[in-house]
């Protein structure tokens, strides 16, 4: 939309899967829509372009793309903050959405004056691709016989718009086009690309084939994709139109995984009231997925590992679930575009949105209030740990200073610079955010205006490009609201400010005070809206208050200075009259009431029981107002808050109410499960005055084990799903119970030796394989620290007798594996883990070497991950270099993309170190390493070089990493806001601020932290100033200066064109002090900057000695 | 020519009488071969032999008895090929013929003048033959069976007799015996493979204790960790069949063909009508056949 246009694009990608580059040519055809366009700017990265012609005629072009390397190679600088900014801006100088691409082409001058006509230009570009590191993933699996016979294959994928890595184009989500695509590919191969297949012809030689696809509606190049290999194919049986790709041998799965997929289709056609837009759809599964499920216009790509068999319950609900998340993104991210980074908040939350709706059908309410619960939370602890996600940040102007998110360490102001967790978070709250909107606006109201986005979009899509219609297409914020506030009349702005255009959530502490002779209660909410990630929120809270004589909502207004609120209270304190209680839903229940407070009508409250707001609530209420509130009260929600209440409450209620709920059958299963957990905490706080078998066990038994002889487990039967969950997690929560001595108690390690020893999967329709890995993760639940002499070297001798027990059973099931491998190797991933942690608790010797063997490419992906949990948790452990090093260099050449942002994710999420301490893996060596890999390492790989930055940041902090021999340059002089500061990559993040010691009554103001410093560098920087000052006027704007020299060394210093906006003049504090020490003048050389002698004489003398200073150097920015 | 044959038959015949504690059964066996001894010998002295050596004379015996045991032999076995029960004399001839003995130089031999007559053998007692075991009581002939039939065998020979022990019924048990029994399997299945393969060890000092066996990264490993196992198809085609659950039947059974699986109805759900027509119908562009290119008639 910037400044052009194309209306049909033909690429023909070559793909040859044996070692031949992939080579293509694609040509766009643009309307101009300015006036004397006479450069194209596209999107390009890693194609080699041979040739570039417009209109027939060869153009010149040149390549060039900052983002290879961010900051140049002779920078010493190692700071963060200096790095994040380098890369945003080498981000935006090929950002397509700002007109820029890092492939210039010069339109021949023959064309010029065609171009002032509008007329429209045809560009034409021949490109291979030599090995592509990025944006396709060839997985070639090494075994005998043909590339089909092997099952090696080849699809798209990338972090958000990174289509520019297989195929010259404008990479953006706002420039549509329809598109023809051409693929030529191994006979024995199949081609699944965006929309229809029309028809599929030999080459002349008979030895290939290609793929000739149409796609009429419009679409952006982002949302083109490709997935090539020898796939099995399933019609859907159901809808003819949708056709299912898997690789060889997976069909039986596939067609059990996608037997349900039909179900989706009709629930989102049906709210939606809106026909999928495509006229096909495709699903393709893969090896070696860079994310479990990636959507593009008219297919979406999976990993293979989402399908299963009929036997496995836990992946069901997970593959389904990422089939709707696949389809809700198909109308909202694929068909509907957006029109500007900004406004990817919309899409990310409309689709999320349905998704939850249909969470909601096909999952039961109780199963989306609880996504909805861990969702916020999820959130909440994210924003209140790392500071606000922002969702729709507005940039004004290109200043540092109006950074919006300013506590983060990287930029969002695009998709590239964005850190993984953050984007999800992103995502998370977008969703939560639509659901707000829904509330206030309602879900018939929501809908209608989801309609009127897609048959606007629908009607354009129809329309030639010439119509400009096709707008329609791209969602805004802005377009959004507008649909909103017509569609449902109502005011959202307040709603929109609050949580969109603002950062930060909401964390409320509430208490109460229940006053007898008014008969009120006094609830006081105070909030904390100054530690980072949080906000003020003011306006309406829902306050749901159950009394004796049934359940009352009240709405608050939360205003700047009120704290308390009166409620007044419907029922007097009556104790004695035997009546039902009625509760929220009209149900009416007896209650033993004997535990409430005799003057108080209140059973309990809850405040902002609906999660109408992005909130966090710590609320104070009795013990046995939350043990009534899990008994009694029928959302999910309330009984989650009430279970994690009462962790605070080990007394013997706390424990009838969870053993309540637990033997409760209606009670939803996430629940009882929670319910679990909580009470093996409450049992060891009670530990002296537990009476009873252990918590649990009777539980267990009664469950599911036989009558006749208790201590044996039942055969297997899963056929009701949630005692089957149930059956799975009480194990792995007694595991966590201990005696006086802090052990597990033999009786409870003896229990879950048993069930492994009983379990009897033979009768079973289901596999047992996740309830196995469950036992092996009880048995590593039980295991606790080793006692040992001297720190004695592990041996099989010294082996513990409890140990050696679950040691075995590890090595039998670990060994079994081998022979006869369960779905998705849970058992050998719950093993590597028991490993671990036997190494960790000092039982067994600490050895990574077991682990990396694992951790090797060819192992199963979930093995891996497991394996390299292990290692990198070793590194942490025992400070070892030669693993860390191992690690990075698995970063660095690992086949698996997945499995290289992973590594990198974990190492953050559990860092060998980090900037708070000191450590022997900290080295000079380990920071140039990491800062090679995030600055141009890991170039083919937006993810990836944001997970390095995140790395970066949790070792080394935003400034310079403190490892690091101190810098020449000790001072700077920030000309635009006229003060010098130390240089901020010295001073240390936890010490105190620099601040001034002295303020100087010229036109400038610097802030010193060196008095003898001062008194030089004032009298220089004054006159220096004046030069760079009068320089950059005189120049333009975009001018920048740098002064630079090393240290001890005579001039000349130059002056040099860095980035725009900003002036920097560099300079070093040595140079002063020779200058000073031998009185020479001091001297700028630049091409257009006079040679100025600045110095002033009267300085000579007076500061020499005290200029010895460690930190060296002054910088001027 | 005189022939020698050192023998002491007769020592040894005395010591053998002089035994006389012996059983009835061998003193019966011992007479007849008494007499044997005595006609080969006589036949020798007839032949002129003077003497002979005792174990020349017995092997001599030995080899006269396999003769008329084997006689014997054939001319039962002749006279029962006829369907009787006594040897009659022409079953005898026609056995001497079959063993090669001309029969005719018999009457001539047997009148021959110089020929020794030779005593009796002593007369004993028949050895009893002991009674078997009878078990049960024999059954009569029910009356369609004419009562010459020869008589039913002994019971037990037709009667199913228990002879192993009742089986343990009891669930404890069983369940015990079931798990110890897999877990022995699997624990002796599993040091068998460490012992005869890669193994990794959790301990540096004793690397045999707790053997792991090595892990091997295999070039398509999705295959092993999404497939169900062998095992796993077996027991769901076990539980299948008895929860008579054809659906997952169909489709765990990996053995359908690509062309064949578009036919082949979704699983649970409702069937659509027309299934013959179905697969005809489906126009899928995937599914369509590779088109020939183009011939260009330009070059």
């Amino acid at each position: 939309m910037i400044y052009h246009h194309w209306d049909a694009i033909g690429t023909v990608v070559i793909v040859a899967l044996r070692g031949v580059a992939p080579a293509g040519y694609v040509e766009l055809t643009i309307f101009p829509t300015v006036m004397n366009l006479n450069r194209i700017k596209l999107n390009s990265k890693q194609c080699r372009i041979y040739r570039v012609r417009v209109n027939d005629l060869e153009a010149p072009f040149i390549y060039n793309d900052p983002t290879l390397e961010v900051c140049h190679h002779e920078s010493k600088q190692r700071n963060l903050n200096y790095f994040s900014s380098a890369y945003t801006a080498a981000v935006s100088a090929v950002d397509p959405d700002a007109g820029n691409g890092e492939l210039s082409i010069k339109v021949p001058s023959e064309l010029w004056k065609q171009g002032d006509e509008m007329k429209v230009m045809k560009v034409y570009i021949e490109f291979s691709l030599d090995q592509p590191k990025g944006g396709l993933h060839f997985v070639v699996p090494d075994v005998e016989g043909s590339m089909a016979e092997r099952a090696a294959h080849v699809f798209s994928f990338g972090n958000q718009n990174s289509t520019r890595f297989w195929f010259p184009c404008v990479d953006s989500y706002s420039e549509l086009c329809t598109w023809k695509l051409e693929f030529t590919v191994d006979a024995s191969m199949v081609a699944v690309s965006c929309g229809d297949l029309v028809e599929t012809i030999y080459t002349h030689d008979m030895r290939k084939k290609t793929y000739h696809y149409m796609l009429p509606i419009p679409t952006a190049a982002p949302n083109i994709s490709l997935a090539v290999g020898p796939f099995e194919i399933l019609v859907d049986p159901y809808m003819h139109e949708v056709t299912h790709f898997c690789l060889p041998q997976l069909l039986p799965l596939l067609k059990h995984t996608m037997s349900y997929l039909h179900e989706i289709f009709e629930f989102y056609e049906e709210i939606l009231t809106c026909r999928y837009p495509y006229s096909c759809f495709k699903t393709v599964f893969v090896d070696e997925a860079y994310v479990q499920v990636s959507s593009y216009a008219s297919m979406s790509i999976f990993s293979t590992n989402l399908l299963h068999s009929g036997m496995i319950i836990d992946q069901t609900p997970i593959s389904r679930r990422f089939l709707a998340q696949a389809l809700a993104q198909q109308f909202f991210g694929c068909f509907i575009s957006r029109m500007s980074w900004s406004d990817e908040w919309v899409l990310k939350g409309i689709s999320g949105y349905i998704y939850g709706l249909y969470l909601k059908k096909t999952f039961g309410v109780n199963e989306y209030r609880h996504w909805i619960k861990e969702e916020l939370d999820k959130i909440v602890d994210y924003e209140l740990k790392m500071g606000g996600v922002l969702l729709h940040p507005t940039f004004s102007g290109g200043k540092e200073k109006d950074n919006p998110t300013p506590h983060l360490h990287f930029s969002i102001r695009h998709p590239h610079t964005l850190s993984w967790e953050y984007y999800k978070m992103f995502q998370c709250k977008a969703h939560l955010v639509m659901r707000l909107i829904e509330n206030r606006i309602s879900m018939e109201f929501m809908l209608q205006v989801f309609n009127k986005l897609l048959s606007l979009a629908s009607t354009a899509s129809s329309q030639k490009y010439q119509s400009h219609m096709w707008s329609q297409m791209l969602v805004s914020t802005s377009g959004f609201l507008k649909s909103i506030s017509n569609v449902s009349g109502k005011d959202i702005g307040p709603l929109i400010k609050q949580w969109v255009d603002q950062s930060g959530v909401v964390k409320f502490f509430g208490s109460f005070a229940f006053n007898r002779k008014r008969n009120v209660l006094e609830l006081e909410i105070r909030q904390d809206y100054t530690s980072s990630g949080t906000q003020k929120y003011v306006g309406p809270i829902k306050v749901t208050v159950q009394e004796l004589d049934g359940s009352f909502n009240h709405t608050l207004q939360i205003e700047e200075n009120s704290l308390k609120h009166d409620i007044p209270c419907h029922s007097k304190s009556r104790r004695n009259k035997k009546k039902k209680i009625p509760l929220m839903n009209g149900e009416e229940v007896d209650m033993d009431l004997s535990a409430m407070d005799a003057d108080s009508p209140l059973l309990w409250i809850r405040i902002d029981p609906d999660m109408s707001i992005l909130r966090k609530v710590e609320f104070e209420q009795a013990d046995f107002m939350w043990q009534y509130q899990l008994k009694f009260e029928r959302d999910v929600v309330a009984q989650e808050e009430a279970i994690s209440a009462l962790e605070k409450f080990p007394t013997p209620a706390s424990r009838r109410a969870l053993t309540d709920i637990l033997e409760q059958d209606q009670c939803f299963y996430k629940v009882r499960m929670q319910a679990c957990f909580c009470l093996a905490k409450i049992a060891n706080s009670m530990m002296s005055t537990w009476t009873g078998p252990p918590a649990m066990k009777s539980l267990f038994t009664r469950m599911f084990c036989c009558k006749s002889c208790p201590n044996i487990v039942k055969t297997n039967n899963f056929i009701n799903f949630q005692s089957y969950f149930l059956q799975k997690t009480i194990p792995v929560a007694m595991a966590l119970l201990r005696d006086v001595q802090n052990l597990c108690p033999k009786e409870v390690l003896n229990f879950i030796l048993d069930l492994i020893k009983y379990n009897d999967n033979r009768k079973n329709k289901f596999s047992d394989n996740y309830y196995r890995a469950e036992l092996i993760d009880a048995l590593t639940n039980s295991l606790t620290p080793a006692i040992s002499i001297n720190n004695e070297v592990r041996t099989v001798d010294n082996l513990n007798a409890d140990v050696r027990l679950i040691l075995e059973e590890i090595t039998r099931f670990l060994n079994m594996e081998k022979l006869l491998p369960s779905y998705r190797n849970t058992i050998t991933v719950s093993c590597l883990r028991a490993i671990r942690m036997l190494q960790k608790n000092g039982h067994i010797p600490s050895d990574p070497s077991l682990f990396k063997t694992y951790a090797q490419y060819g192992h199963f992906v979930d093995v891996r991950i497991a394996a390299l949990e292990a290692v990198i948790d070793y590194t942490r452990v025992d400070r070892s270099s030669s693993e860390l090093q191992w690690l990075l260099d698995l970063v660095q050449n690992d086949p698996v993309h997945y499995i290289r942002h992973e590594i990198l994710s974990m190492l953050a999420k559990n860092p060998p170190f980090t900037k708070a301490a000191d450590s022997s893996l900290c080295n000079e060596a380990l920071v140039d390493q990491l800062w090679k890999l995030m600055n141009s390492g890991t170039c083919h790989d937006w993810r990836l070089r944001c997970d390095a930055v995140n790395l970066y940041y949790t070792l080394f902090g935003l400034t310079r990493p403190s490892c690091l021999p101190l810098p020449e340059l000790g001072l700077v002089l920030n000309l635009k806001e006229k003060k010098a500061v130390l240089n901020p990559t010295i001073k240390s993040e936890q010490g105190p601020e620099v601040t001034s010691n002295m303020t100087f009554t010229s036109t400038h103001n610097f802030i010193l932290h060196y008095e003898a410093a001062i008194q030089c560098v004032h009298v220089f920087t004054r006159g220096a100033l004046t030069t760079a000052n009068s320089n950059t006027r005189n120049e333009s704007e975009t001018c920048s200066t740098r002064v630079k020299a090393e240290p001890w060394r005579t001039p000349p210093v130059t002056l040099s064109s860095l980035t725009n906006g900003s002036t920097k003049v560099f300079c070093s504090w040595s140079e002063l002090f020779l200058k000073v020490r031998f009185g020479k003048p001091f001297r700028t050389s630049k091409k257009n900057t006079k040679r100025t002698s600045f110095w002033p004489d009267f300085v000579r003398n007076d500061v020499t000695s005290r200029f010895r200073l460690k930190y060296t150097g002054a910088l001027i920015v | 020519m005189r022939m020698r044959i050192t023998c002491s038959v007769y020592r040894r015949v005395r010591s053998g009488s002089s035994k006389t504690s012996t059983s009835p059964t061998e003193n019966y066996q011992l007479a007849r071969r008494r007499t044997l001894q005595v006609v080969v010998s006589s036949l020798l002295t007839e032949c002129g032999f003077e003497s002979a050596e005792k174990a020349a004379v017995e092997t001599l015996t030995e080899m006269m008895q396999s003769y008329i045991t084997e006689v014997g032999r054939c001319a039962k076995a002749n006279c029962e090929h006829t369907a009787r029960s006594t040897p009659t004399l022409s079953d005898v001839v026609i056995t001497l013929v079959e063993m090669g003995f001309n029969v005719d130089t018999l009457p001539v031999y047997a009148k021959r003048s110089q020929r020794m007559v030779i005593t009796a053998p002593p007369v004993t007692n028949a050895p009893v033959v002991p009674k078997a075991l009878t078990a049960g009581q024999k059954r009569t002939h029910p009356t369609h069976i004419p009562s010459h039939f020869p008589e039913f065998p002994d019971p037990h020979t037709y009667i199913k007799t228990p002879t192993f022990r009742e089986p343990v019924s009891e669930y404890q048990v069983v369940r015990e015996k079931a798990a110890s029994q897999r877990r022995d399997v699997e624990r002796a299945l599993t040091r068998f493979m460490a012992k005869t393969g890669e193994t990794q060890s959790l301990f540096k000092d004793d690397i045999s204790a707790f053997p792991l066996i090595s892990a091997r990264p295999s070039s398509i490993p999705y295959l092993s960790a999404l497939l169900p196992s062998e095992l796993e198809l077996q027991t769901l085609e076990e539980t299948d069949s008895s929860e008579q659950d054809d659906q997952t039947d169909t489709e765990n059974n990996p053995s359908h063909s690509a062309d064949k699986e578009n036919s082949v109805l979704p699983p649970g759900g409702v069937v659509p009508t027309g299934k013959a027509n179905e697969e005809n119908m489906i126009d899928n562009p995937y599914l369509r056949p590779v088109k020939k290119p183009k011939v260009r008639r330009k070059k």
